[in-house]
């Protein structure tokens, strides 16, 4: 059992959405009830995983490897390195609870958790796989059940097209229905395009017969190859973690997904790009990442500033978290470019941070929405009075959101800024220090206007608090902001390690 | 003895079809479609053993004058085109029985003489028992084609299977006229029509002009654009499952005709027939991703996506050796039964009058779960995403291609890919998302169509997940055709 712990996470889910597909679509909480523990599992796991890690040994832990096309070099290769912990214990923490909080659903669930518990074996196994090939696998396993995700349970025919996918639409007379979803699929795509021709460049390039990351990472790259790869790992990966320009299927799909999948997509999967491109771009294409960082570390101040306005002016409550995630991603990358400890330990525990965050957003815009049908601010005010508990997360996530000391968002911009400030990156502390001030703006005028204003007006005077489980889902989210906030620790002291065992890499690259 | 041996394949299937014959003419008139059924089956079981027994008996060896070689390549293929007309005649098991109870021996027959070109094809080592056994291939298709003529569409119109037919038959007799000259100058300029021959034959201007005609000859068989024509109408017009036999097997003979051509007969050459494969490759990609994304009729769809496949199989020719060859009979495998099953869903999913357009999938998940399950993953796999045997196929087939030196085309292959996805999503739209509540008729898979759907459902899962014993396979049986160490001749 220890040593195939790894396989144990990535495993439970699926083996509980395989569970769940045999069971008949009328034993309503036998299937909610082994989705729960397959997730559970996959928690408990990650937590052993995270305790059990050698901080002082760092490096790579807990190795297993199994081959899957060994004339090709292809393995299932799975191990921990230091940031590997953190993000299974936010993966499983954000898939128990978006499990809980979709415990309500009433619409074809036997199809939702199968493919939600799909999904979430891709995010646990990008995050340990040490294959190039088979981190590519995972990645595209949990993009891909998104398509049906949004377009079956989701709200996507409340986003309107616009702009050059209308105009497709339109011509292929597909109908606007399922529009979203099929924007955030065709662009994410796209971007996994550019990730495999790079995948192929470095796999035939390093001669090595093997798509092991530490066997390409050792292999030299000649200098004209990494400045043509290294901006399609960026943007490939990029446009999943809601790089600008190509952010926009984010707010659309965000807007439009149930409330799970948008706690899944905006909590863990935007993840999965930003730590694509740190964990493959930079790390195996140091002398890429080098002639490319300054324009990565100005795209990123751009996601932070402008996500930050977009969300300011936006009416509905969903896309306001949707933007907001765009700027936070942009801290990430602000963070990676900086090539510092500091900077690459913000970035990562941002990714926890905010991972937890706009999971607990998403979660309560669900409830919001569920009990009073409406998304538009306007028509909400004074909820405060009749859901006290639901207010007073929000507002934990709002002040983590601003980052406030003592939430796990302070943290992160303060590891983050401060590595952009020693790397003598002024042009980018500043824009993103201002991104924050203007999220503190906005995170404030909503919380306001949704809870705290008069009201509640005549509709809204019999909502109904949180319930159980979704009682469950809060707790465990809420917890988690509040205890890395006050106990960085917990998390820093394994990503530390990792840290500057792959920032080494790069440093002395550079250095050469 | 050892020639009977070596030719075990060929004599078995010639064997099951005069079987089926006698049976047919000795079986009581009086059939229904019922006791009908029978035949088919007894095909099925036929073909079942042949496939069995190919990994049993060890056929390698030269026979018929050394014009025949039964080794490890041979195998493969005939193993490929066995277990597609296994799986296409248990889906047009019930359908040929319902349509002609007191006929379908003639069905089963030209079948069979079909399946014989086929498994002669790959095995031939001379010119003039490659013509022979791929006429032998194509004359019985054309029959089969239009084998639905009177049937009525769902608005009553006439069906378009004699046009289907019709259509098939003038390309494919144009196609024949065109392969035959482009041996014949080969054969000229290598003085002999063996292909071991052909091989030593130093090029001439004529030898070059064959090589371009027996590319296009071939071509239109396999759909290749711009000799692709036919393939939307064809698709369209005839009977679906036969259709679903027709889209694979045929291709896997042809692609087994070029690898034997070009790769091994004349790989010395490459840098003559490279630029014309490659470009054909390119539009065949190009012209079949982009023009199935506004077609709305299912088999006209899967006509283009099969086009748009073959341009990308033709890369893995293209690489030209033993890596790409290795490849391309990977990438033939995964394309039968994805393929094969994809059209048998589409078959089983528009019985009850519901016709063959995008509106008959609408809320087959509900209708039929498995149906619908079926279709998701044949769908994903065609469109090359992971852990579906096509995703292997597709990376396998432009990692060898861009191994080979032809980066230009993988990446306009990739993207291309993406942009392909769209139409394979919208079918997927039309089964999962959009549901009109029960207005029609549940579509019920007959026990024989619901058994070829999870072969194939079998395959493309089983394969996905643990792709390498067909991968290694592949790569033997293409060691046995072009010697890994093979001089290759590059741009």
């Amino acid at each position: 059992m220890n040593e195939h712990l790894l396989s144990v996470i990535v495993g439970a889910p699926a083996a509980a959405a395989l569970v769940v597909m045999l069971l008949p679509s009328s034993a309503r909480l036998g299937i909610r009830l082994a989705s729960l523990l397959g997730a559970a599992v996959s928690l408990a796991g990650s937590v052993a995983a995270l305790v059990g890690y050698d901080k002082a040994r760092g490096g790579l832990q807990r190795a297993e490897d199994y081959p899957l096309v060994p004339a090709l070099g292809v393995h299932l290769r799975f191990a921990l390195d230091g940031w590997g912990g953190p993000l299974l214990l936010l993966t499983g923490i954000i898939i128990v609870a978006g499990v809980l909080a979709s415990w309500t659903l009433g619409k074809r669930d036997k199809e939702f958790f199968v493919l939600l518990l799909v999904l979430v074996s891709g995010v646990f196994g990008v995050f340990v796989s040490q294959d190039l090939l088979v981190f590519f696998l995972f990645y595209e396993i949990a993009v891909l059940p998104m398509y049906l995700l949004i377009g079956i349970w989701g709200a996507s025919h409340e986003v309107r097209a616009a702009g050059p996918f209308a105009f497709v639409w339109k011509r292929f007379k597909v109908g606007d229905k399922q529009y979203a979803a099929m924007k955030l699929t065709l662009m994410l795509l796209v971007g996994s395009a550019a990730i495999l021709v790079a995948i192929f460049a470095l796999y035939l390039q390093s001669g090595a017969h093997s798509f092991d990351l530490g066997d390409l990472a050792a292999a030299r790259y000649p200098r004209a190859l990494q400045i043509a790869a290294f901006p399609l790992l960026w943007l490939g990966f990029g446009t999943l973690a809601g790089v600008f320009p190509f952010h926009t299927w984010s707010p659309d799909g965000h807007a439009s997904a149930p409330t799970a999948v948008s706690m899944l997509h905006a909590g863990v999967l935007m993840k999965l790009g930003a730590f694509g491109v740190m964990r493959v771009g930079m790390v195996l294409l140091p002398e890429g990442t080098r002639f490319w960082v300054p324009v990565v570390g100005a795209v990123a101040a751009i996601n932070v500033l402008y996500g930050a306005f977009c969300a300011m002016s936006q009416t509905d409550l969903k896309y306001i978290v949707a933007y907001s995630s765009v700027s936070h991603m942009g801290v990430v990358m602000l963070g990676a470019a900086t090539l510092t400890a500091a900077g690459w330990n913000g970035a990562v525990f941002q990714m926890v941070a905010h991972g937890i965050m706009t999971g607990l957003f998403f979660a309560l815009v669900g409830l919001v929405y569920e009990r009073a049908h409406t998304r538009a601010i306007a028509r909400m005010g004074g909820f405060g009075t009749v859901m006290p508990g639901v207010a007073a997360f929000f507002t934990l996530a709002c002040l983590s959101s601003l980052g406030l000391p003592g939430t796990a968002g302070f943290v992160s911009e303060f590891l983050v800024f401060l590595g952009a400030w020693q790397g003598g990156h002024l042009f980018w502390a500043i824009p993103g220090i201002l991104g924050a001030f203007v999220t503190a703006i906005y995170v404030l005028k909503a919380t306001r206007a949704i809870f705290w204003g008069p009201g509640p007006s005549e509709a809204f005077h019999d909502l109904a608090d949180a319930r159980r489980t979704e009682w469950g889902a809060l707790l465990i989210l809420g917890t988690g902001l509040v205890v890395l906030g006050f106990w960085p620790r917990l998390l820093l002291d394994p990503i530390d390690p990792g840290s500057v065992h792959h920032l080494a890499r790069i440093l002395a690259e550079v250095a050469r | 003895m050892s020639e009977l041996r070596v030719l075990w394949m060929p004599l078995a299937v010639a064997g099951l079809a005069v079987l089926v014959l006698l049976v047919d003419v000795l079986a009581p008139p009086d059939r229904t479609a019922r006791t009908g059924r029978a035949l088919g089956w007894l095909v099925a079981a036929g073909l079942a053993g042949a496939l069995g027994a190919s990994f049993s008996v060890d056929g390698s060896g030269r026979a018929a004058l050394g014009t025949y070689d039964g080794g490890a390549w041979t195998t493969f293929v005939q193993r490929l085109v066995v277990g597609a007309a296994l799986l296409g005649a248990l889906g047009a098991l019930d359908d040929v029985a319902a349509r002609t109870p007191k006929r379908q021996g003639e069905y089963w027959l030209l079948l069979l003489a079909s399946l014989l070109g086929m498994v002669i094809v790959p095995g031939a080592r001379d010119l003039v028992l490659l013509v022979v056994a791929f006429e032998l291939m194509g004359i019985p298709l054309y029959v089969l084609a239009a084998y639905a003529k009177n049937d009525r569409t769902v608005d009553g119109a006439q069906s378009r299977a004699g046009e289907a037919a019709f259509k098939l038959y003038v390309v494919g007799a144009a196609s024949t006229a065109v392969t035959l000259f482009g041996l014949a100058l080969l054969t000229g300029m290598a003085g002999t029509s063996s292909l071991d021959g052909l091989a030593e034959a130093p090029a001439t201007p004529l030898g070059t002009l064959g090589m371009l005609l027996v590319l296009g000859g071939i071509g239109y068989k396999i759909g290749m654009v711009p000799f692709h024509m036919w393939v939307p109408d064809t698709y369209e017009g005839a009977a679906t499952p036969f259709v679903a036999f027709l889209s694979v097997a045929p291709k896997v003979a042809g692609l087994s005709v070029l690898a034997l051509l070009f790769v091994s007969g004349l790989g010395v050459h490459r840098g003559a027939w490279l630029p014309p494969l490659g470009l054909a490759a390119l539009l065949s990609m190009g012209v079949g991703n982009l023009l199935a994304l506004p077609q709305t009729d299912l088999r006209r769809l899967l006509g283009y996506s099969g086009i748009a496949q073959m341009g990308y199989v033709l890369l893995a020719v293209a690489a030209g050796d033993a890596m790409g060859v290795g490849m391309t009979l990977f990438f033939l495998a995964a394309y039968v039964v994805t393929n094969l099953g994809a059209f048998l869903v589409v078959h089983a999913a528009s019985g009850g009058g519901r016709g063959h357009g995008l509106d008959a999938m609408h809320g087959l998940f509900r209708r039929a779960p498995f149906l619908a399950l079926a279709l998701l993953a044949f769908l994903l796999s065609l469109a090359g995403i992971p852990f579906a045997v096509g995703f292997w196929a597709k990376l396998y087939v432009l990692l060898a291609a861009w191994r080979a030196g032809l980066a230009g085309l993988v990446v306009a292959g990739i993207v291309l890919a993406v942009l392909g996805l769209f139409y394979y999503l919208r079918v997927l739209q039309a089964a999962y998302m959009i549901d009109e509540e029960g207005e029609r008729a549940t579509p019920r898979a007959s026990p024989a169509l619901g058994l070829a759907i999870a072969l194939c459902l079998a395959a493309v899962v089983g394969l996905g997940l643990w792709p390498a014993p067909l991968v290694d396979a592949a790569s033997r049986a293409s060691v046995d055709l072009v010697h890994p160490s093979a001089p290759v001749a590059r741009r």
